[in-house]
């Protein structure tokens, strides 16, 4: 029984995800953020308990760790959709395909504030932009069920995820130097950290077990407020050791930071919204960078003149999407 | 992979050098894949013949299962929690000798690869913790290890021996893996195409309860493969453990009964595998002697987990009572109940107790008002004494019930131990515990480890010395089964409405086994 580990990635993949990936790093990172957003904000929408939307975040992230960003068939947001739904439907409280199609489709809509920055005005709230026709459910369905299966096949059907959210609060409470604390800003922040930790490109629940977040998550918040911690290595208790937590300090940290800056960098994120593959594929052209067919870089090279008619036929598609 | 330098930090201007650097890299990664592949195969072959002149008994763990490495562990480092198993993905026969223990991680210089190429630097010095270095190689940190995850493999790595199960309700083969040889069950996943909710929630739950389990009671599920065409996964089977017999075929062609001695290490076995279920919130809610398993060294088995699922503490509002085939469901759940628990499955571990002793089911009811006949009959009929919730049950407010006065009250009461007049009275104390009616007074799994029924002679048989049974799962046959199934999803649980057991009592003075009553519908 493993409800204090989980599966994590192989040295392997991560390697395999830096060095062998069709797309740059920040392109990466942009799109892993983006939907784990998505999944957040849907979770809450679809008035999920944030603990089976964080598991869906980690299913996620794995799934993209051994089917790399741009390989499948799938949005982005399909994918975030699948695992959202996948991960409620084993969970006490399901949600519909139905239920699950109206909230992204909102989400996905022009009418949303999702990953809307700041600085533009507040959409308005046009309902005729998340209309959904009963051709575009039945689209949508389908890609959800489908994206479902590959999902699982992907991850060899293992859908557990031991979250450090109970650990946290359990370790929180057995910590004398904390006495004098009040607990519950303590905790708070401490969860906080957990979630923001869910968001970042770092994988951070794919590199560590629940009791290192956990921990981590409480040196942090004890950091914010101020909270004397002793001398000792007192996070050794908990069978976590001073790397693999300052590794996953800095990681929670520094989320918020590098999300901000992602924003105003990474072009496609200006706008808000979620990111579409689309928006991926417009981008890396304009970097010059080449995509294959969809796959990995590597694959067969295309010959300059049919290239050139099908970057025109994707440029028409994209301008017509774009309307 | 060492070699491949230490550009993990990607920058706009390195973007078209790139471009081209990894075009070079997919072709050598390419090559270098087939290259695994063929060291992967010869790997296999030799692995098949070391296992053929090997004892069965000491083969060695499924190459793609991951091997724990706790000890190499020293040189802690931010590589430290990368480490773990890895699920073959093709790569892993390059890796140095195989099966054994054995060491994953690349070398230093490629290992810190989320630290160095995500967003932020590397953390050495870079947080604020404490200085006051001790030396925490010293200390010995616990480390857990939950294993990779990876792609499912394909159903086609198994050639089929012969069908076990072939049916309306599910198909089971017997199968031996291409590479390895070893001899496997198949049982495939049920799935409804036209399912608008898609992949039935059982079948994952029954995988995922299946992985979470590693007791030697429960039966083990290697892996879940799929079919070929992996575009659309529309096949997909379980990999388990071949276990030769299951009790229900046992049962059925046994010339004498289990020995007394053999029934109970066959309860033990069960009580200890349903406990370690209950202690880690699942309910298996389908027990029944076709679900059992034995191995031909006297092992038994929990199997088929397609009705199983988590339940919190405390569980969950409501919970559909069509769970458990009719012969082995428990009363509350007969009267509606959706609120239960662990002690629907202590039922059924009585009625599979009372099948062990006369090799019949114990409670073979047509429908859910003919079972809740033989149950009364067998067990009494519920009083405010006995069962003092009773009443409250959904179902149970329209009974019309004999009336249990002190002069009938005898009369009315369990039958159990002239039922089995050759159990002793510490068994027959067992069997009216896991056959209460209120569930509240049955034991649990763990009480029942306990019980005084194991310490009296005779002692329970030694598993090495239990007989062997010829294995109908090893052979091609088609089998039918005259057992009901657990009920179906979808279909709807009966309302028994207005139900008259009055009468269920008139025969017994003449009767001893309480049987040849009827019952009247009002
Ligand atoms: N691991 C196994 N080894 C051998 N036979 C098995 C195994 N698992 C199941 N069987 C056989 O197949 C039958 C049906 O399997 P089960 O898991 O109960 O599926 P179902 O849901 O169709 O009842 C069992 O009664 C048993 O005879
Ligand atoms: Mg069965």
């Amino acid at each position: 029984m493993s409800h204090m580990t989980n599966p994590l990635a192989t040295p392997d993949q991560l390697y395999q995800r830096r060095s062998f990936s069709a797309l740059p790093t920040e392109l990466q990172d942009a799109i892993f953020f983006s939907a784990q957003c998505l999944t957040q904000a849907a979770g809450v929408l679809l008035h999920l308990p944030q603990s089976t939307t964080a598991q869906a975040n980690v299913l996620l992230a794995r799934y993209w760790l051994v089917e790399p960003f741009m390989s499948d068939d799938y949005e982005f947001s399909d994918m975030s959709a699948a695992t959202l739904y996948l991960t409620a439907k084993i969970s006490p409280t399901p949600r519909s395909p139905r239920d699950v199609t109206n909230v992204y489709t909102y989400l996905l809509s022009p009418s949303s504030p999702f990953l809307r920055p700041s600085s533009l005005p507040r959409a308005p709230n046009i309902p005729k932009t998340y209309y959904l026709s009963q051709a575009s459910y039945q689209a949508f369905h389908a890609r959800l069920l489908a994206a479902e299966a590959h999902i699982l096949y992907t991850l060899s059907f293992n859908t557990h995820v031991a979250l450090p959210h109970a650990v946290c609060i359990t370790y929180l409470q057995a910590l004398d130097f904390l006495a004098q604390q009040r607990k519950e800003p303590l905790a708070k922040r401490a969860l906080a950290h957990l979630n923001t930790a869910l968001l970042s490109p770092q994988m951070l629940y794919l590199t560590s077990q629940p009791n290192a977040l956990a921990v981590a998550a409480i040196y942090s918040a004890a950091r914010d407020v101020g909270a004397k911690m002793p001398e000792c290595e007192w996070w050794e208790v908990f069978d976590v050791d001073r790397e693999e937590l300052g590794f996953l300090v800095v990681g929670m940290r520094s989320v918020l930071g590098w999300a901000r800056k992602m924003r105003v960098d990474v072009p496609g994120m200006k706008d808000g919204g979620m990111l579409r593959r689309a928006d991926v594929e417009g981008e890396m052209r304009r970097r010059g960078l080449f995509l294959g067919n969809g796959r990995a870089v590597g694959g067969e090279e295309e010959d300059p003149e049919a290239e050139m008619a099908r970057k025109m036929d994707e440029k028409m598609a994209e301008m017509e999407a774009r309307g | 992979m060492a070699s491949k330098g230490s550009r993990w930090a990607y920058q706009e201007e390195d973007a078209a050098l790139e471009a081209q650097l990894k075009k070079e890299k997919e072709e050598k990664k390419r090559q270098k894949a087939e290259k695994a592949r063929k060291l992967e195969a010869e790997r296999k072959k030799q692995q098949q013949q070391q296992q053929q002149a090997h004892d069965t008994a000491a083969a060695p763990p499924p190459p793609s299962r991951p091997a724990a490495n706790h000890d190499d562990n020293d040189d802690a480092g931010v590589s430290e929690p990368y480490r773990g198993g890895q699920r073959d993905d093709g790569n892993d026969g390059a890796h140095g000798p195989p099966v054994k223990r054995r060491r994953i991680s690349p070398d230093r210089d490629t290992a810190p690869t989320a630290a160095a190429a995500a967003p932020t630097p590397n953390p050495a010095g870079g947080v604020g913790v404490s200085d006051s270095t001790s030396s925490s190689s010293s200390s010995k940190l616990l480390r857990f290890e939950g294993g990779a995850f990876g792609r499912c493999h394909s159903v086609e790595n198994y050639d089929k021996l012969n069908d076990i199960e072939e049916g309306a309700y599910g198909w089971v083969a017997r199968a031996q893996e291409a590479a390895t040889g070893k001899v496997v069950a198949l049982k495939r996943l049920k799935i409804d195409p036209k399912d608008r909710s898609g992949l039935p929630v059982t079948g994952l739950r029954e995988i995922q309860i299946l992985k979470d389990c590693d007791h030697r009671n429960v039966v083990k599920l290697q892996e879940v493969v799929v079919g070929d065409d992996t575009s659309k996964i529309d096949s997909i089977f379980l990999v388990l453990d071949f276990v030769e017999h299951d009790l229900k075929s046992i049962l059925e062609d046994m010339p004498e009964p289990f020995l007394a001695s053999e029934v109970k290490t066959l309860l033990l076995q069960l009580a200890s595998g349903v406990a370690y279920l209950h202690t880690n919130w699942i309910l298996h809610r389908d027990l029944k002697t076709s679900n059992l398993l034995l191995n031909n060294r006297g092992q038994l088995k929990i199997a088929d987990f397609g009705m199983a699922r988590y339940v919190g503490d405390p569980p969950p509002a409501k919970l559909t009572q069509l769970v458990v085939t009719l012969w082995y469901r428990a009363p509350e759940l007969l009267l509606g109940a959706t609120r239960y628990s662990t002690a629907i499955d202590m039922w059924s571990v009585g009625c599979i107790f009372g099948e062990l002793l006369t090799r019949e089911p114990l409670l073979q009811g047509k429908n859910e008002v003919d079972e809740l006949t033989h149950i009364f009959s067998l067990c009494g009929i519920p009083t405010d004494d006995s069962w003092p919730s009773f009443r409250r049950l959904p179902n149970a407010r329209a009974l019309r019930l004999p009336h249990t006065s002190a002069a009938t009250g005898a009369a009315t009461g369990s039958v159990i131990r002239a039922k089995f007049p050759l159990l002793t009275a510490a068994g027959v104390a067992l069997l009216n515990g896991l056959l209460a009616l209120d569930p509240d007074r049955r034991p649990s799994a763990r009480d029942m480890l306990d019980h005084e029924y194991f310490r009296q002679d005779p002692k329970p048989k030694q598993e090495a010395m239990f007989p062997t049974f010829p294995s109908k799962a090893g052979q091609e046959r088609r089998r039918r089964r005259t057992t009901p199934n657990a009920p179906a999803r979808g279909q709807q649980a009966v309302d028994l409405g207005a139900v008259d057991f009055s009468g269920i009592f008139s025969g017994r003075d003449r009767e001893e086994r309480g049987g040849g009553f009827s019952l009247r519908m009002v």
